[in-house]
Protein backbone atom coordinates (compact mmCIF):
# COMPACT_ATOMS: atom_id res chain seq x y z
CA UNK A 1 0.00 0.00 0.00
CA UNK A 2 2.86 2.37 0.73
CA UNK A 3 5.22 1.73 -2.21
CA UNK A 4 3.52 4.19 -4.59
CA UNK A 5 3.77 6.95 -1.98
CA UNK A 6 7.45 6.26 -1.31
CA UNK A 7 8.28 6.40 -5.04
CA UNK A 8 6.33 9.64 -5.36
CA UNK A 9 8.24 11.27 -2.52
CA UNK A 10 11.61 10.04 -3.83
CA UNK A 11 11.11 11.67 -7.22
CA UNK A 12 10.16 14.96 -5.58
CA UNK A 13 13.91 15.35 -5.01
CA UNK A 14 14.81 14.69 -8.65
CA UNK A 15 16.91 17.42 -10.28
CA UNK A 16 15.53 16.80 -13.76
CA UNK A 17 12.10 17.54 -15.17
CA UNK A 18 11.13 13.89 -15.33
CA UNK A 19 9.14 11.94 -12.78
CA UNK A 20 10.66 8.64 -13.93
CA UNK A 21 14.33 9.23 -14.84
CA UNK A 22 16.61 10.02 -11.91
CA UNK A 23 19.14 12.72 -12.76
CA UNK A 24 20.36 13.91 -9.39
CA UNK A 25 19.30 15.29 -6.05
CA UNK A 26 17.79 18.74 -5.72
CA UNK A 27 15.31 20.84 -3.78
CA UNK A 28 14.32 22.95 -6.78
CA UNK A 29 10.79 21.52 -7.05
CA UNK A 30 10.12 22.34 -3.43
CA UNK A 31 11.25 25.89 -4.06
CA UNK A 32 8.92 26.02 -7.01
CA UNK A 33 5.97 24.86 -4.93
CA UNK A 34 6.44 27.38 -2.13
CA UNK A 35 6.78 30.22 -4.64
CA UNK A 36 3.73 29.18 -6.69
CA UNK A 37 1.09 31.86 -6.09
CA UNK A 38 -1.78 29.59 -7.21
CA UNK A 39 -0.85 26.83 -4.81
CA UNK A 40 -0.41 29.20 -1.88
CA UNK A 41 -3.78 30.85 -2.53
CA UNK A 42 -5.45 27.45 -2.76
CA UNK A 43 -3.74 26.36 0.46
CA UNK A 44 -5.11 29.43 2.24
CA UNK A 45 -8.66 28.74 0.98
CA UNK A 46 -8.38 25.09 2.03
CA UNK A 47 -7.17 25.98 5.52
CA UNK A 48 -9.93 28.56 6.09
CA UNK A 49 -12.63 26.18 4.88
CA UNK A 50 -11.22 23.22 6.84
CA UNK A 51 -11.10 25.11 10.15
CA UNK A 52 -14.46 26.84 9.70
CA UNK A 53 -16.34 23.76 8.54
CA UNK A 54 -14.78 21.60 11.26
CA UNK A 55 -15.81 24.13 13.91
CA UNK A 56 -19.42 24.29 12.64
CA UNK A 57 -19.65 20.55 12.12
CA UNK A 58 -18.26 19.70 15.53
CA UNK A 59 -20.49 22.24 17.29
CA UNK A 60 -23.73 21.15 15.60
CA UNK A 61 -22.78 17.48 15.74
CA UNK A 62 -21.84 17.51 19.44
CA UNK A 63 -25.01 19.32 20.52
CA UNK A 64 -27.12 16.89 18.47
CA UNK A 65 -25.18 13.92 19.84
CA UNK A 66 -25.74 15.02 23.45
CA UNK A 67 -29.45 15.62 22.76
CA UNK A 68 -29.85 12.22 21.11
CA UNK A 69 -28.15 10.30 23.91
CA UNK A 70 -29.48 12.34 26.85
CA UNK A 71 -32.96 13.56 25.97
CA UNK A 72 -36.03 11.76 24.79
CA UNK A 73 -38.05 13.41 22.06
CA UNK A 74 -40.25 12.25 19.20
CA UNK A 75 -38.25 11.26 16.13
CA UNK A 76 -35.04 10.62 18.02
CA UNK A 77 -34.05 7.54 16.03
CA UNK A 78 -34.99 9.29 12.80
CA UNK A 79 -32.69 12.23 13.56
CA UNK A 80 -29.88 9.86 14.47
CA UNK A 81 -30.26 8.03 11.18
CA UNK A 82 -30.63 11.26 9.19
CA UNK A 83 -27.39 12.65 10.62
CA UNK A 84 -25.59 9.49 9.47
CA UNK A 85 -27.28 9.54 6.06
CA UNK A 86 -24.56 11.48 4.18
CA UNK A 87 -22.33 8.45 4.84
CA UNK A 88 -24.35 6.23 2.51
CA UNK A 89 -25.62 8.84 0.06
CA UNK A 90 -23.24 9.37 -2.85
CA UNK A 91 -21.35 12.57 -2.12
CA UNK A 92 -21.63 13.64 -5.74
CA UNK A 93 -25.43 13.68 -5.46
CA UNK A 94 -25.29 15.82 -2.32
CA UNK A 95 -22.90 18.10 -4.19
CA UNK A 96 -25.10 18.67 -7.23
CA UNK A 97 -28.16 19.00 -5.02
CA UNK A 98 -26.46 21.76 -3.09
CA UNK A 99 -25.26 23.45 -6.30
CA UNK A 100 -28.73 23.41 -7.84
CA UNK A 101 -30.30 24.62 -4.61
CA UNK A 102 -27.79 27.45 -4.17
CA UNK A 103 -28.33 28.76 -7.67
CA UNK A 104 -32.09 28.32 -7.21
CA UNK A 105 -31.87 30.40 -4.03
CA UNK A 106 -29.65 32.96 -5.78
CA UNK A 107 -26.63 32.36 -3.56
CA UNK A 108 -23.20 33.09 -5.01
CA UNK A 109 -20.71 30.23 -4.81
CA UNK A 110 -17.84 30.97 -2.47
CA UNK A 111 -16.66 30.41 1.08
CA UNK A 112 -20.18 30.06 2.51
CA UNK A 113 -21.25 27.37 0.06
CA UNK A 114 -17.95 25.51 0.42
CA UNK A 115 -18.23 25.51 4.20
CA UNK A 116 -21.87 24.31 4.13
CA UNK A 117 -20.92 21.51 1.73
CA UNK A 118 -18.00 20.39 3.82
CA UNK A 119 -20.11 20.44 6.99
CA UNK A 120 -22.50 17.98 5.28
CA UNK A 121 -19.58 15.69 4.49
CA UNK A 122 -18.10 15.69 7.98
CA UNK A 123 -21.16 15.90 10.24
CA UNK A 124 -21.92 12.14 10.24
CA UNK A 125 -18.44 11.43 11.57
CA UNK A 126 -18.52 14.24 14.14
CA UNK A 127 -21.93 13.14 15.44
CA UNK A 128 -21.07 9.44 15.59
CA UNK A 129 -17.81 10.05 17.48
CA UNK A 130 -19.39 12.28 20.13
CA UNK A 131 -22.47 10.01 20.38
CA UNK A 132 -20.28 7.01 21.12
CA UNK A 133 -18.55 8.93 23.91
CA UNK A 134 -21.77 10.43 25.33
CA UNK A 135 -23.53 7.08 25.52
CA UNK A 136 -20.69 5.55 27.54
CA UNK A 137 -20.72 8.28 30.21
CA UNK A 138 -21.55 7.21 33.73
CA UNK A 139 -24.80 9.02 34.76
CA UNK A 140 -23.89 8.52 38.43
CA UNK A 141 -21.19 11.17 38.07
CA UNK A 142 -23.77 13.76 37.06
CA UNK A 143 -26.11 12.66 39.84
CA UNK A 144 -23.26 13.02 42.29
CA UNK A 145 -22.58 16.55 41.06
CA UNK A 146 -26.25 17.43 41.49
CA UNK A 147 -26.23 15.93 44.99
CA UNK A 148 -23.24 18.09 45.83
CA UNK A 149 -25.29 21.15 44.98
CA UNK A 150 -24.24 21.94 41.41
CA UNK A 151 -26.96 23.33 39.20
CA UNK A 152 -27.67 21.95 35.75
CA UNK A 153 -25.30 24.26 33.91
CA UNK A 154 -22.48 23.75 36.43
CA UNK A 155 -22.89 19.98 36.16
CA UNK A 156 -22.69 20.15 32.41
CA UNK A 157 -19.70 22.47 32.34
CA UNK A 158 -17.68 20.84 35.09
CA UNK A 159 -18.62 17.16 34.80
CA UNK A 160 -20.14 16.27 31.42
CA UNK A 161 -18.18 18.53 29.10
CA UNK A 162 -14.68 17.62 30.35
CA UNK A 163 -15.49 13.95 29.82
CA UNK A 164 -16.61 14.64 26.27
CA UNK A 165 -13.67 16.88 25.38
CA UNK A 166 -11.37 14.15 23.94
CA UNK A 167 -14.05 12.96 21.54
CA UNK A 168 -15.03 16.51 20.56
CA UNK A 169 -11.39 17.19 19.80
CA UNK A 170 -11.13 14.01 17.71
CA UNK A 171 -14.31 14.97 15.85
CA UNK A 172 -12.81 18.40 15.07
CA UNK A 173 -9.53 16.99 13.74
CA UNK A 174 -11.25 14.34 11.65
CA UNK A 175 -13.70 16.91 10.23
CA UNK A 176 -10.89 19.29 9.35
CA UNK A 177 -8.95 16.47 7.62
CA UNK A 178 -11.99 15.36 5.64
CA UNK A 179 -12.57 18.93 4.52
CA UNK A 180 -8.93 19.52 3.63
CA UNK A 181 -8.86 16.44 1.39
CA UNK A 182 -12.27 16.92 -0.16
CA UNK A 183 -12.52 17.04 -3.95
CA UNK A 184 -16.05 15.94 -4.88
CA UNK A 185 -18.06 18.38 -2.78
CA UNK A 186 -15.65 21.23 -3.59
CA UNK A 187 -16.08 20.61 -7.32
CA UNK A 188 -19.68 21.75 -7.04
CA UNK A 189 -19.58 24.32 -4.26
CA UNK A 190 -16.45 26.39 -4.90
CA UNK A 191 -16.71 29.66 -6.74
CA UNK A 192 -14.40 32.09 -8.49
CA UNK A 193 -11.39 32.79 -6.27
CA UNK A 194 -12.15 30.01 -3.80
CA UNK A 195 -10.29 27.15 -5.47
CA UNK A 196 -9.26 24.67 -2.81
CA UNK A 197 -5.95 22.81 -2.84
CA UNK A 198 -7.38 19.47 -4.05
CA UNK A 199 -9.18 21.28 -6.88
CA UNK A 200 -5.90 22.98 -7.85
CA UNK A 201 -4.02 19.66 -7.76
CA UNK A 202 -6.72 17.99 -9.83
CA UNK A 203 -6.47 20.62 -12.56
CA UNK A 204 -2.66 20.39 -12.49
CA UNK A 205 -2.85 16.59 -12.76
CA UNK A 206 -5.16 16.76 -15.75
CA UNK A 207 -2.44 18.64 -17.63
CA UNK A 208 0.15 16.02 -16.79
CA UNK A 209 2.32 15.12 -13.87
CA UNK A 210 5.44 17.12 -13.01
CA UNK A 211 7.93 16.82 -10.13
CA UNK A 212 6.23 19.91 -8.73
CA UNK A 213 3.20 17.74 -7.91
CA UNK A 214 5.51 15.16 -6.36
CA UNK A 215 7.04 17.86 -4.16
CA UNK A 216 3.62 19.19 -3.18
CA UNK A 217 2.54 15.63 -2.40
CA UNK A 218 5.62 15.07 -0.27
CA UNK A 219 4.90 18.26 1.70
CA UNK A 220 1.28 17.21 2.24
CA UNK A 221 2.34 13.76 3.44
CA UNK A 222 4.74 15.44 5.86
CA UNK A 223 1.98 17.75 7.13
CA UNK A 224 -0.45 14.85 7.56
CA UNK A 225 2.03 12.74 9.49
CA UNK A 226 2.86 15.71 11.73
CA UNK A 227 -0.82 16.32 12.50
CA UNK A 228 -1.34 12.60 13.13
CA UNK A 229 1.56 12.52 15.58
CA UNK A 230 0.42 15.73 17.29
CA UNK A 231 -3.10 14.33 17.68
CA UNK A 232 -1.76 11.04 18.99
CA UNK A 233 0.48 12.94 21.40
CA UNK A 234 -2.40 15.01 22.71
CA UNK A 235 -5.14 12.42 22.48
CA UNK A 236 -3.38 9.52 24.17
CA UNK A 237 -2.74 11.26 27.51
CA UNK A 238 -6.36 12.50 27.49
CA UNK A 239 -7.58 9.00 26.83
CA UNK A 240 -5.49 7.59 29.65
CA UNK A 241 -6.76 10.30 31.98
CA UNK A 242 -10.42 9.57 31.29
CA UNK A 243 -9.88 5.85 31.63
CA UNK A 244 -8.30 6.22 35.02
CA UNK A 245 -11.44 7.55 36.73
CA UNK B 1 -44.30 21.24 35.59
CA UNK B 2 -42.23 24.36 34.96
CA UNK B 3 -39.05 22.32 35.02
CA UNK B 4 -40.46 19.95 32.43
CA UNK B 5 -41.37 22.80 30.11
CA UNK B 6 -37.93 24.28 30.46
CA UNK B 7 -36.35 20.97 29.62
CA UNK B 8 -38.51 20.61 26.53
CA UNK B 9 -37.53 24.09 25.42
CA UNK B 10 -33.87 23.25 25.96
CA UNK B 11 -34.13 20.03 23.96
CA UNK B 12 -35.79 21.97 21.16
CA UNK B 13 -32.98 24.51 21.15
CA UNK B 14 -30.37 21.74 21.05
CA UNK B 15 -32.03 20.14 18.06
CA UNK B 16 -32.65 23.28 16.01
CA UNK B 17 -29.24 23.57 14.32
CA UNK B 18 -28.99 19.96 13.15
CA UNK B 19 -32.60 19.77 11.98
CA UNK B 20 -32.20 23.07 10.10
CA UNK B 21 -28.97 21.87 8.51
CA UNK B 22 -30.44 18.56 7.34
CA UNK B 23 -33.72 20.06 6.15
CA UNK B 24 -32.33 23.12 4.45
CA UNK B 25 -29.20 21.69 2.86
CA UNK B 26 -29.99 18.02 2.21
CA UNK B 27 -33.72 17.40 2.10
CA UNK B 28 -34.78 20.58 0.34
CA UNK B 29 -31.95 20.47 -2.27
CA UNK B 30 -32.72 16.83 -3.05
CA UNK B 31 -36.38 17.81 -3.58
CA UNK B 32 -35.31 20.60 -5.94
CA UNK B 33 -33.13 18.15 -7.91
CA UNK B 34 -36.03 15.72 -8.06
CA UNK B 35 -38.32 18.44 -9.40
CA UNK B 36 -35.68 19.61 -11.92
CA UNK B 37 -35.30 16.09 -13.26
CA UNK B 38 -38.82 16.44 -14.70
CA UNK B 39 -38.33 20.03 -15.87
CA UNK B 40 -38.06 21.38 -19.42
CA UNK B 41 -35.06 23.20 -20.80
CA UNK B 42 -34.85 26.09 -23.25
CA UNK B 43 -32.20 26.05 -26.02
CA UNK B 44 -29.89 28.30 -23.96
CA UNK B 45 -29.74 25.91 -21.03
CA UNK B 46 -32.13 27.64 -18.66
CA UNK B 47 -34.52 25.47 -16.72
CA UNK B 48 -38.19 25.95 -17.59
CA UNK B 49 -40.98 24.85 -15.29
CA UNK B 50 -43.03 21.95 -16.56
CA UNK B 51 -43.37 18.24 -16.42
CA UNK B 52 -41.75 15.81 -18.83
CA UNK B 53 -40.25 12.36 -18.73
CA UNK B 54 -37.93 13.22 -21.62
CA UNK B 55 -34.90 13.61 -19.34
CA UNK B 56 -35.25 10.05 -18.14
CA UNK B 57 -36.10 8.85 -21.64
CA UNK B 58 -32.82 10.36 -22.84
CA UNK B 59 -30.95 8.30 -20.26
CA UNK B 60 -31.95 4.96 -21.70
CA UNK B 61 -30.68 5.92 -25.16
CA UNK B 62 -27.37 4.97 -26.79
CA UNK B 63 -24.68 7.17 -25.25
CA UNK B 64 -26.10 7.38 -21.75
CA UNK B 65 -26.97 3.71 -21.61
CA UNK B 66 -23.32 2.90 -22.33
CA UNK B 67 -22.25 5.19 -19.50
CA UNK B 68 -24.63 3.34 -17.18
CA UNK B 69 -23.24 -0.02 -18.23
CA UNK B 70 -19.66 1.27 -17.86
CA UNK B 71 -20.29 2.50 -14.32
CA UNK B 72 -22.00 -0.66 -13.33
CA UNK B 73 -19.27 -2.91 -14.72
CA UNK B 74 -16.49 -0.82 -13.20
CA UNK B 75 -18.18 -0.70 -9.78
CA UNK B 76 -18.87 -4.45 -9.90
CA UNK B 77 -15.27 -5.29 -10.82
CA UNK B 78 -13.92 -2.94 -8.16
CA UNK B 79 -16.14 -4.52 -5.53
CA UNK B 80 -15.25 -8.07 -6.59
CA UNK B 81 -11.50 -7.36 -6.60
CA UNK B 82 -11.62 -5.50 -3.28
CA UNK B 83 -13.42 -8.45 -1.66
CA UNK B 84 -11.08 -11.02 -3.24
CA UNK B 85 -7.97 -9.15 -2.09
CA UNK B 86 -9.45 -7.72 1.10
CA UNK B 87 -10.73 -10.99 2.55
CA UNK B 88 -7.36 -12.79 2.74
CA UNK B 89 -5.75 -9.61 4.10
CA UNK B 90 -8.41 -9.25 6.81
CA UNK B 91 -8.19 -12.99 7.55
CA UNK B 92 -4.43 -12.79 7.92
CA UNK B 93 -4.60 -9.76 10.25
CA UNK B 94 -7.38 -11.32 12.33
CA UNK B 95 -6.00 -14.83 12.79
CA UNK B 96 -2.37 -15.09 11.72
CA UNK B 97 -0.68 -11.74 12.39
CA UNK B 98 -0.69 -12.08 16.17
CA UNK B 99 1.11 -9.17 17.79
CA UNK B 100 1.78 -7.47 14.47
CA UNK B 101 -1.97 -6.96 13.91
CA UNK B 102 -2.28 -3.38 15.27
CA UNK B 103 0.74 -2.29 13.23
CA UNK B 104 -0.70 -3.83 10.07
CA UNK B 105 -4.04 -2.10 10.65
CA UNK B 106 -2.25 1.21 11.11
CA UNK B 107 -0.35 0.59 7.87
CA UNK B 108 -3.68 0.18 6.09
CA UNK B 109 -4.97 3.37 7.68
CA UNK B 110 -2.03 5.59 6.70
CA UNK B 111 -3.08 5.97 3.04
CA UNK B 112 -6.38 7.34 4.39
CA UNK B 113 -4.46 10.23 5.84
CA UNK B 114 -2.75 11.02 2.56
CA UNK B 115 -4.62 13.07 0.04
CA UNK B 116 -6.53 10.91 -2.38
CA UNK B 117 -5.21 12.82 -5.43
CA UNK B 118 -1.63 12.41 -4.29
CA UNK B 119 -2.19 8.66 -4.01
CA UNK B 120 -3.66 8.50 -7.49
CA UNK B 121 -0.87 10.62 -8.98
CA UNK B 122 1.60 8.15 -7.50
CA UNK B 123 -0.02 5.50 -9.69
CA UNK B 124 0.12 7.79 -12.72
CA UNK B 125 3.90 7.80 -12.27
CA UNK B 126 4.20 4.07 -11.57
CA UNK B 127 2.07 2.97 -14.51
CA UNK B 128 3.58 5.43 -17.02
CA UNK B 129 5.51 4.35 -20.10
CA UNK B 130 8.84 5.01 -18.37
CA UNK B 131 7.49 4.08 -14.94
CA UNK B 132 8.86 1.54 -12.52
CA UNK B 133 6.44 -1.23 -13.43
CA UNK B 134 7.29 -1.05 -17.12
CA UNK B 135 11.01 -0.95 -16.32
CA UNK B 136 10.77 -3.97 -14.05
CA UNK B 137 8.83 -5.90 -16.68
CA UNK B 138 11.37 -5.07 -19.40
CA UNK B 139 14.34 -5.91 -17.16
CA UNK B 140 12.85 -9.23 -16.14
CA UNK B 141 12.24 -10.07 -19.78
CA UNK B 142 8.46 -10.39 -19.55
CA UNK B 143 8.00 -7.79 -22.27
CA UNK B 144 10.40 -6.44 -24.88
CA UNK B 145 9.49 -2.76 -24.72
CA UNK B 146 7.37 -0.57 -22.44
CA UNK B 147 3.64 -0.97 -22.95
CA UNK B 148 1.06 1.79 -22.54
CA UNK B 149 -0.78 0.97 -19.36
CA UNK B 150 -2.13 4.44 -18.60
CA UNK B 151 -5.41 5.22 -20.24
CA UNK B 152 -6.69 1.67 -20.05
CA UNK B 153 -9.54 0.20 -18.05
CA UNK B 154 -6.94 -1.85 -16.18
CA UNK B 155 -5.24 1.30 -14.91
CA UNK B 156 -8.58 2.72 -13.75
CA UNK B 157 -9.29 -0.53 -11.95
CA UNK B 158 -5.89 -0.51 -10.22
CA UNK B 159 -6.58 3.02 -8.95
CA UNK B 160 -10.10 2.14 -7.82
CA UNK B 161 -8.97 -0.96 -5.92
CA UNK B 162 -6.10 0.97 -4.34
CA UNK B 163 -8.47 3.72 -3.23
CA UNK B 164 -11.22 1.47 -1.85
CA UNK B 165 -9.34 -1.54 -0.47
CA UNK B 166 -9.19 -0.27 3.15
CA UNK B 167 -12.98 0.19 3.08
CA UNK B 168 -13.28 -3.53 2.31
CA UNK B 169 -10.68 -4.79 4.78
CA UNK B 170 -12.04 -3.05 7.89
CA UNK B 171 -15.61 -4.41 7.96
CA UNK B 172 -14.40 -7.93 7.15
CA UNK B 173 -11.75 -7.69 9.85
CA UNK B 174 -14.37 -6.44 12.32
CA UNK B 175 -16.59 -9.44 11.49
CA UNK B 176 -13.74 -11.96 11.72
CA UNK B 177 -12.18 -11.00 15.06
CA UNK B 178 -15.14 -11.84 17.32
CA UNK B 179 -15.48 -15.35 15.84
CA UNK B 180 -14.95 -17.89 18.57
CA UNK B 181 -11.89 -19.92 17.64
CA UNK B 182 -13.34 -22.92 19.42
CA UNK B 183 -15.93 -23.14 16.65
CA UNK B 184 -13.14 -23.57 14.11
CA UNK B 185 -11.43 -26.14 16.32
CA UNK B 186 -14.73 -27.98 16.68
CA UNK B 187 -15.00 -28.12 12.89
CA UNK B 188 -11.52 -29.66 12.71
CA UNK B 189 -12.32 -32.12 15.51
CA UNK B 190 -15.40 -33.26 13.66
CA UNK B 191 -13.18 -34.26 10.76
CA UNK B 192 -13.44 -31.24 8.47
CA UNK B 193 -10.30 -30.21 6.61
CA UNK B 194 -9.13 -26.58 6.71
CA UNK B 195 -10.98 -25.82 3.47
CA UNK B 196 -14.24 -27.29 4.71
CA UNK B 197 -13.94 -25.57 8.09
CA UNK B 198 -13.45 -22.29 6.28
CA UNK B 199 -16.33 -22.82 3.87
CA UNK B 200 -18.80 -24.05 6.49
CA UNK B 201 -17.79 -22.18 9.64
CA UNK B 202 -15.62 -19.12 9.12
CA UNK B 203 -17.05 -17.78 5.86
CA UNK B 204 -20.73 -17.92 6.87
CA UNK B 205 -19.96 -16.26 10.19
CA UNK B 206 -18.10 -13.43 8.49
CA UNK B 207 -20.74 -12.84 5.80
CA UNK B 208 -22.24 -9.71 7.44
CA UNK B 209 -18.81 -8.09 7.24
CA UNK B 210 -18.43 -9.12 3.61
CA UNK B 211 -21.82 -7.60 2.81
CA UNK B 212 -20.94 -4.35 4.56
CA UNK B 213 -17.64 -4.25 2.68
CA UNK B 214 -19.44 -4.73 -0.64
CA UNK B 215 -21.82 -1.86 0.18
CA UNK B 216 -19.02 0.47 1.32
CA UNK B 217 -17.10 -0.14 -1.91
CA UNK B 218 -19.93 -0.38 -4.42
CA UNK B 219 -21.87 2.80 -3.54
CA UNK B 220 -18.98 5.28 -3.67
CA UNK B 221 -17.37 3.63 -6.69
CA UNK B 222 -20.47 4.40 -8.76
CA UNK B 223 -19.99 8.13 -8.16
CA UNK B 224 -16.23 8.43 -8.64
CA UNK B 225 -15.05 10.82 -11.34
CA UNK B 226 -11.39 11.66 -10.81
CA UNK B 227 -9.87 8.17 -11.13
CA UNK B 228 -11.24 7.35 -14.62
CA UNK B 229 -10.04 10.76 -15.87
CA UNK B 230 -6.54 10.58 -14.41
CA UNK B 231 -5.73 6.89 -14.87
CA UNK B 232 -8.18 5.80 -17.56
CA UNK B 233 -7.53 8.80 -19.79
CA UNK B 234 -11.18 9.83 -19.55
CA UNK B 235 -12.15 7.44 -22.33
CA UNK B 236 -14.60 5.32 -20.41
CA UNK B 237 -16.99 7.83 -18.94
CA UNK B 238 -18.90 6.72 -15.86
CA UNK B 239 -21.87 8.22 -14.01
CA UNK B 240 -19.69 10.50 -11.89
CA UNK B 241 -18.03 12.07 -14.95
CA UNK B 242 -21.39 12.42 -16.62
CA UNK B 243 -22.83 14.36 -13.69
CA UNK B 244 -19.81 16.69 -13.58
CA UNK B 245 -20.00 17.29 -17.34
CA UNK B 246 -23.74 17.81 -17.48
CA UNK B 247 -23.74 20.28 -14.59
CA UNK B 248 -20.49 22.16 -14.96
CA UNK B 249 -19.67 21.96 -18.67
CA UNK B 250 -22.83 21.42 -20.73
CA UNK B 251 -25.15 23.13 -18.21
CA UNK B 252 -27.81 20.59 -19.04
CA UNK B 253 -29.32 20.65 -15.58
CA UNK B 254 -32.55 18.66 -16.15
CA UNK B 255 -30.74 15.64 -17.61
CA UNK B 256 -28.01 16.02 -14.98
CA UNK B 257 -30.67 16.02 -12.29
CA UNK B 258 -32.14 12.84 -13.76
CA UNK B 259 -28.70 11.18 -13.64
CA UNK B 260 -28.26 12.25 -10.01
CA UNK B 261 -31.67 10.85 -9.08
CA UNK B 262 -30.77 7.61 -10.87
CA UNK B 263 -27.53 7.35 -8.89
CA UNK B 264 -29.48 8.00 -5.71
CA UNK B 265 -31.93 5.22 -6.60
CA UNK B 266 -29.04 2.82 -7.30
CA UNK B 267 -27.49 3.57 -3.92
CA UNK B 268 -30.85 3.15 -2.22
CA UNK B 269 -31.29 -0.21 -3.95
CA UNK B 270 -27.80 -1.20 -2.83
CA UNK B 271 -28.66 -0.38 0.78
CA UNK B 272 -31.96 -2.26 0.57
CA UNK B 273 -30.26 -5.32 -0.92
CA UNK B 274 -27.66 -5.15 1.81
CA UNK B 275 -30.28 -5.03 4.55
CA UNK B 276 -32.27 -7.90 3.06
CA UNK B 277 -29.16 -10.06 2.64
CA UNK B 278 -28.09 -9.20 6.17
CA UNK B 279 -31.46 -10.30 7.55
CA UNK B 280 -31.21 -13.58 5.65
CA UNK B 281 -27.71 -14.20 7.00
CA UNK B 282 -28.89 -13.44 10.54
CA UNK B 283 -31.82 -15.81 10.10
CA UNK B 284 -29.45 -18.57 8.98
CA UNK B 285 -27.58 -18.52 12.28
Amino acid sequence: MLVPIVVLIAFAFNAGKSTVVWTGFSFRWFEKVVSNRNILDALQVSLIVALASAAVSTAIGSVAAVAITRRSFPGRDLLGAALAAPLVLPEIVLGVALLVFMSFAGMILGYTTLIIGHVLVSIPFATLIVRAAASSLDPRLENAAADLGANEWQTFRMVTLPQLMPSIFTAFILSATLSFDNLVMSTFTSGVGTTTLPLRIYSMLKLGITPEINALGALMVLANVTILLLVMGRYLPLMLKTNRR
Amino acid sequence: MRRERREQLQTGLMLTPSVLLLGLFILLPLCVVFAYSFALRDPYGAVLPGFTLDNYRELVQGVYLRVLMNSFTLAAWTTALCLLIGYPVAYFIAFKAGRAAPALLLLLLIPFWINFLIRISAWVVLLGRGGLINKALVLSGVIDEPIGMLGTVGATLVGMVYAFLPLAVFPIYAALTPIDRRLMEAGADLGAGPAETFARVTLPLSLPGVLAAALFVFVPSMGVFAIPVLLGGGKDIILGNLIVQLFLEFRNIPVGAAVAILLLVFSGLGILLYMRALRRVEAMK
